[in-house]
């Protein structure tokens, strides 16, 4: 069968990337880099949603 | 993370009073990249489909689940997820069967000796 996904399949190593952010804690932007979260040794969950001002 | 600016996240999170008590980052994937990367980008809208993915500190996937744009995620499986992730984390030779919900509930260790005794191994 043709491969028709690309993408990241559960057990792969995630490429590292970055993001920018708004830290609703500080009130500020920021930014997000994977390389950042496993240098401190941390857990990184992302939840994806459609758009802001959405419903559920 | 949505393909919405830090712009957007931030008039949203002071508007709406059910995100009063967010704390965690709200990320923008306004290039749809990182949605493209994890499969959950619908090329048709530019938005980003309900996706739900854990990282462990090595930075391999461990976790993926995607929803279609009108069912919401239970938090109760992701945290139950989660936690299953750190148990596993610290007890390598160990695999967390499907009613497993939290630190004390039943594990199993596979071996030549569990091949066909499951239901007794979790009685």
């Amino acid at each position: 069968m043709e491969e028709v996904c690309c993408c990241l399949k559960v057990g792969q190593d995630v490429p590292d990337f970055s993001i920018e952010t708004f830290e609703a804690s500080k009130g500020d932007f920021g930014e997000i880099s994977l390389e950042t979260q496993k240098a401190d040794r941390k857990w990184t969950i992302l939840f994806f949603y459609p758009a802001d001002f959405t419903f559920v | 993370m949505s393909t919405d600016t830090k712009f957007v996240h931030l008039a949203w999170q002071r508007e709406e009073k059910m995100l009063e008590n967010v704390r965690y980052p709200m990320g923008s994937d306004a290039t749809g990249n990182l949605s493209r990367l994890f499969g959950v980008y619908d090329e048709e809208t530019g938005l980003a489909l309900r996706g739900t993915f854990i990282i462990s500190p090595e930075g391999k996937l461990l976790n993926s689940e995607v929803n279609f744009y009108n069912l919401g995620r239970n938090i109760d499986e992701l945290m139950r997820k989660f936690k299953a992730n750190l148990h596993l984390a610290k007890n390598t030779n160990k695999v967390c069967p499907s009613k497993w919900k939290d630190e004390g509930d039943k594990t199993l260790t596979p071996s030549a000796k569990l091949v066909g005794k499951v239901y007794e191994a979790l009685k």
